[in-house]
C-alpha cells in the first residue's frame, strides 16, 4: 500500500459475520465435541472464497478472510497457535469481562443487561473467560494454522477482481493481557518473548504476498480499565513498553505491507471513558507500518478526525479511517462517507486516505455487531460513498 | 421558541424512559384491570416532578413531561381522545416499508424485540371531534407543576394530523381531504389548549417523512409529496391563530433502529417542511442516514423568525456522543442559519410507548448530558469565552 491509485480505495477491519454451517463445525470444536476435520477444512476453505467473492461484489478492494479461520476471538485465537500458556477454570477468579473499567462501573446497570443479551461484551454467549497463566517459554507452533489461512484466502482471491488482500493478527499488547505469569521473570521479558512468537505469524503472512493488520484493540481500551485510579502518564508508559514490543515483532518487515489498528473495543456500550486519540497519537504513530486504521464513525469518536489538523501524519505512511460503525443498525449515507473521507483527505492529501470500518462485524465466530443483511448494506454504502468521494477529489 | 439567549439552549424530542412503576400500571390499564387511579395519579405527578428535575440536572434549558402521561404511543395516545373515529383489524407492528423487503431476516429478528404497540386502521365514521378535554387538562396540570420552582421551561408534545391517522379509511366524509381537515379541525383544541397554557407546543410528525417508504418510494416523489402537501395544509389550517413562536414541528424517518436506506431525503421535502407555520423544526440529523444532511440548510431557505433543533444526538446506539461532536455538528449548523437560530436537540424521542425504550434509562441521561456540555462548548466557539 498504497501508491496513489488515481481514487479512494476501500478495505475494512476484518472480521465478518460467519456462516451457519461454518458455525457449526466451530461450535463442536469449541464443546470439545467430535467432528469430521476434513469436512471442516473444506466449509472453511469454500466459506472463505464466497466472503472474498461478496466482499468484491460490495465494492471492497482490499479484502479480508473474514477471519473465518480464527477459533474463539480475533485475539485469543492466537492461543490455538503459541505454546507457554495454559487455561484453568480452577477457583482462580477468571476476569468477568474485558471492561472492568469506569464505563463498566459508570454504567453497570446497562452492562448487566446488554451482556446477559449478548454475552461477554457483545462476543456471543458461548464465550468462555477462563483465566490463562504463562507457564513455559512462549514460541510459535502455529505455522499450519496460518499456512492453511493464507492458503484459504489466496485461493479466495484468485481471479476474484480483489485489488489487494490482508490478514488482521494479533498484537503483541492484545494477547490474553490478562494473565498470570508463572514462567517470565518480568512482564517486559514476557512480552519480548511474545513479540518474538507472533512475529513468525506477521512474517509468513507478508512472505506469502499478504497485507499483515496488526489489531491491537487492548491499546487503547486498557485506558478505561487502568484510569482513574491510574493517571494518563501512568497508562502512556504501560502502553509505551507494549509498542516497544510491537516494533520488535515487525522488525524486518516492510511498512508498506503492513498495517496497524486500534479501538476502544466494539461492544456497543456508552464508552464515554475512552481515552481521547489526541493523547496517544504520537504512540500510535511509534509504531513502524505504513497504514493506521483508526474509528471515526461512532459518535465517540467521530470528531478525531480534527486530530489530524495539528497532528503531522509521517511522510509515506496512510490512513484507514473508519467511515461506518457496527453500533448502529442505521446504514450510513454515502454522501456521509465521501463527507467524512474528503474533509479528511484534506488535511493528509487524498493519496493517504484508504476507506474503511471501524471495526470488525464479529470479533469472534459466535459474535455479530449486526445482522449480515446490515454488515453487507454498510460496506456497499462505504464503496458508493468512496466513489462520490474520489469525483468530489479527482475531478 | 424563547427570547433569544446568548448562547445555544438545548431542548429533545419529548419522550423519555418510564419508570418501572409507571409501566406496571399502563400495562394492566392497557389489559383492562381494574386500578387504584388515585394512587396512580400521584404516582405520575411524583415521575413527572422527577423527570423535570432530572432534565434539569441535565442542562436539558426546555423540558418536557417525558410523554409519562400517554398511553400506546407518542401518536395513537390520541385516538383514545377523538370522536368519530373507529379503530379496526389490530395487529401486531411489523414496520411496512420498503427498508423491510430489502432487510426481511434482519426485520424478522428485529422487530419481536422491540415491545411495540399494536396497530389498527383508523376509520373516520361520524364527525371527528376532540373529547380529550379531561385527559390534557390533566396532562397540562401535572405538568405546570412540575415546572414551579424550576428555572426551565416545558413543552408537551402532541401528535400532528398527518400522525395521528396515518393509513385511515373514511366513511363519513366526502373526500380525504375534507376528513383530514375535520382530525385537524379536533386537533386545534389540543394545541391551542397547550399554548393557552403557557407551555411550549411540539407537534409531533413521524409519519410524514415514513410514509414515503411505507407507501410511496423514489418511483413517486411526487405522488408522496401531493400527498404530504394536504397534511401540511391541514397542520396549518390547525395551527390557526396559534402563535408561531410557541409551536414546534418535529419529523422524524422513524425512530426504528434499523437500515432505513429508503427514507426520503430532507432536500426533497425541506419546502414542505418549511411551510408549517411553526416557530422551530426539530428534525434528526444526529444518526449517519441523515447526519449529512446539515448540508441541505445551504441552500434551503429557513423563513425568518423561524429556529432549527437539529438532533445532534441519536438513540440507534450505544455509544454516548462526545461532547466535541455535538459542538461540532452546532457550529456547522450556527454558521449556516445564525447562531441564534440554533438549539440542540436529539434526533427523536427515547421511549416512543411506555413498553418501548431505545436506549438504556442510563445511557440516555448521559447522551442528554453530553448534548447540554456539546452545546456549553458550541456557544463558547459561537459567541466567545463569555457564553455560559
Amino acid at each position: 500500500m498504497a501508491k496513489d491509485a488515481g481514487r479512494i480505495l476501500t478495505s475494512h477491519v476484518g472480521s465478518l459475520v460467519r456462516p451457519d454451517d461454518l458455525l457449526a463445525f466451530i461450535a463442536k470444536q469449541q464443546d470439545g465435541q467430535p467432528y469430521d476435520a476434513k469436512a471442516y477444512e473444506d466449509c472453511l476453505r469454500r466459506s472463505v472464497a464466497d466472503v472474498v467473492k461478496k466482499q468484491v461484489g460490495a465494492g471492497v478492494d482490499i479484502v479480508s478472510d473474514g477471519e473465518y479461520g480464527k477459533s474463539i476471538s480475533w485475539s485469543r485465537y492466537i492461543l490455538d497457535r503459541l505454546s507457554g500458556f495454559e487455561e484453568r477454570h480452577d477457583k482462580t477468579p477468571g476476569f468477568k469481562s474485558a471492561v472492568a473499567g469506569k464505563d463498566r462501573r459508570d454504567f453497570a446497570e446497562f452492562y448487566e443487561e446488554y451482556e446477559a443479551n449478548y454475552g461477554f461484551v457483545g462476543m456471543g454467549k458461548t464465550f468462555k473467560t477462563g483465566s490463562w497463566f504463562v507457564t513455559g517459554p512462549i514460541k510459535y507452533t502455529g505455522q499450519a494454522l496460518i499456512q492453511r489461512d493464507i492458503d484459504d484466502i489466496k485461493r479466495g482471491v484468485a481471479g476474484s477482481g480483489a485489488t489487494d488482500a490482508f490478514m488482521p493478527l494479533v498484537a503483541p499488547a492484545s494477547v490474553v493481557p490478562q494473565r498470570t505469569d508463572e514462567f517470565y521473570k518480568s512482564e517486559e521479558e514476557a512480552l519480548f518473548a511474545i513479540a518474538d512468537a507472533v512475529h513468525e505469524e506477521y512474517k509468513a503472512v507478508i512472505d506469502a504476498g499478504l497485507i499483515a493488520q496488526i489489531d491491537d484493540a487492548f491499546l487503547a481500551s486498557v485506558y478505561d480499565v487502568m484510569v482513574p485510579p491510574k493517571t494518563l502518564a501512568e497508562y502512556r508508559k504501560w502502553a509505551e513498553l507494549r509498542i516497544e514490543a510491537l516494533n520488535h515483532a515487525l522488525k524486518g518487515l516492510p511498512q508498506d505491507r503492513t498495517r496497524y489498528h486500534i479501538c476502544w473495543g466494539s461492544w456497543n456500550g456508552p464508552h464515554t471513558n475512552d481515552v481521547a486519540f489526541k493523547d496517544i497519537a504520537d504512540l500510535v504513530l511509534r509504531v513502524n507500518v505504513g497504514g493506521y486504521s483508526l474509528e471515526m464513525a461512532n459518535p465517540r469518536h467521530e470528531h478525531e478526525w480534527r486530530v489530524w489538523e495539528t497532528v503531522k501524519l509521517p511522510e509515506g505512511k496512510y490512513l484507514l479511517p473508519g467511515l461506518v460503525s457496527h453500533a448502529t443498525n442505521i446504514v450510513e449515507h454515502p454522501e456521509l462517507v465521501a463527507e467524512r473521507i474528503v474533509r479528511l483527505a484534506k488535511l493528509v492529501g487524498r493519496e493517504r486516505v484508504v476507506a474503511s470500518t471501524d471495526c470488525g462485524f464479529a470479533q469472534g465466530p459466535f459474535a455479530r455487531r449486526v445482522h449480515p443483511q446490515i454488515m453487507w448494506a454498510k460496506l456497499r454504502a462505504l464503496a458508493e460513498g468512496a466513489r462520490i468521494a474520489t469525483k468530489e477529489l479527482w475531478h | 421558541m424563547p427570547r433569544d439567549a446568548d448562547r445555544i439552549l438545548t431542548t429533545h424530542v419529548g419522550s423519555l424512559v418510564r419508570p418501572p412503576k409507571i409501566v406496571e400500571y399502563v400495562d394492566a390499564m392497557e389489559r383492562g384491570l381494574a386500578v387504584d387511579q388515585a394512587a396512580f395519579d400521584e404516582l405520575l405527578q411524583q415521575s413527572i416532578d422527577e423527570v423535570v428535575r432530572r432534565q434539569q440536572q441535565a442542562g436539558i434549558d426546555i423540558v418536557s413531561d417525558g410523554e409519562f402521561g400517554k398511553f400506546r404511543s407518542w401518536n395513537f395516545y390520541v385516538l383514545a381522545r377523538l370522536g368519530g373515529i373507529e379503530e379496526r383489524a389490530i395487529v401486531e407492528s411489523q414496520g411496512g416499508s420498503r427498508d423491510r423487503q430489502l432487510f426481511p431476516e434482519f426485520y424478522a429478528e428485529y422487530f419481536p424485540t422491540q415491545k411495540l404497540p399494536k396497530r389498527g386502521t383508523v376509520y373516520t365514521v361520524g364527525p371527528v371531534k376532540y373529547t380529550g378535554q379531561a385527559a390534557l387538562k390533566k396532562d397540562i396540570d401535572i405538568f405546570k407543576k412540575s415546572l414551579k420552582g424550576v428555572d426551565v421551561e416545558g413543552f408537551l408534545p402532541v401528535v400532528a394530523p398527518a400522525s395521528a391517522v396515518p393509513m385511515f379509511k373514511n366513511e363519513y366524509y366526502k373526500n380525504e381531504e375534507e376528513a383530514i381537515f375535520a382530525v385537524a379541525e379536533a386537533l386545534r383544541e389540543e394545541y391551542k389548549t397547550i399554548v393557552d397554557s403557557g407551555l411550549y407546543v411540539q407537534i409531533d410528525d413521524a409519519f410524514l417523512p415514513y410514509v414515503y417508504d411505507l407507501s410511496f418510494g423514489s418511483a413517486d416523489l411526487e405522488g408522496f409529496r401531493k400527498w404530504a402537501q394536504v397534511r401540511v395544509d391541514a397542520l396549518n389550517h390547525a395551527l390557526q391563530g396559534i402563535p408561531e413562536e410557541k409551536v414546534r414541528y418535529h419529523i422524524c424517518w422513524g425512530s426504528f433502529n434499523t437500515p432505513h436506506v429508503g427514507d426520503v431525503p430532507l432536500r426533497d421535502i425541506v419546502d414542505l417542511v418549511t411551510q408549517v407555520k411553526a416557530g422551530a423544526y426539530c428534525i434528526e440529523m444526529g444518526n449517519p442516514r441523515h447526519e449529512h444532511e446539515w448540508r441541505v440548510w445551504e441552500t434551503a431557505k429557513l423563513p425568518a423568525g423561524r429556529k432549527l433543533v437539529p438532533g445532534v444526538i441519536s438513540h440507534s446506539t450505544n455509544v454516548v456522543e462526545h461532547p466535541e461532536l455535538v459542538a461540532e455538528r452546532l457550529v456547522r449548523l450556527a454558521k449556516i442559519v445564525g447562531r441564534e437560530n440554533v438549539l440542540g436537540g436529539t434526533d427523536c424521542g427515547f421511549a416512543q410507548s411506555p413498553h418501548v425504550r431505545r436506549v438504556h434509562p442510563s445511557i440516555q441521561w448521559a447522551k442528554l448530558e453530553a448534548l447540554a456540555e456539546g452545546a456549553r462548548i458550541a456557544s463558547r466557539e459561537l459567541w466567545g469565552r463569555k457564553a455560559a
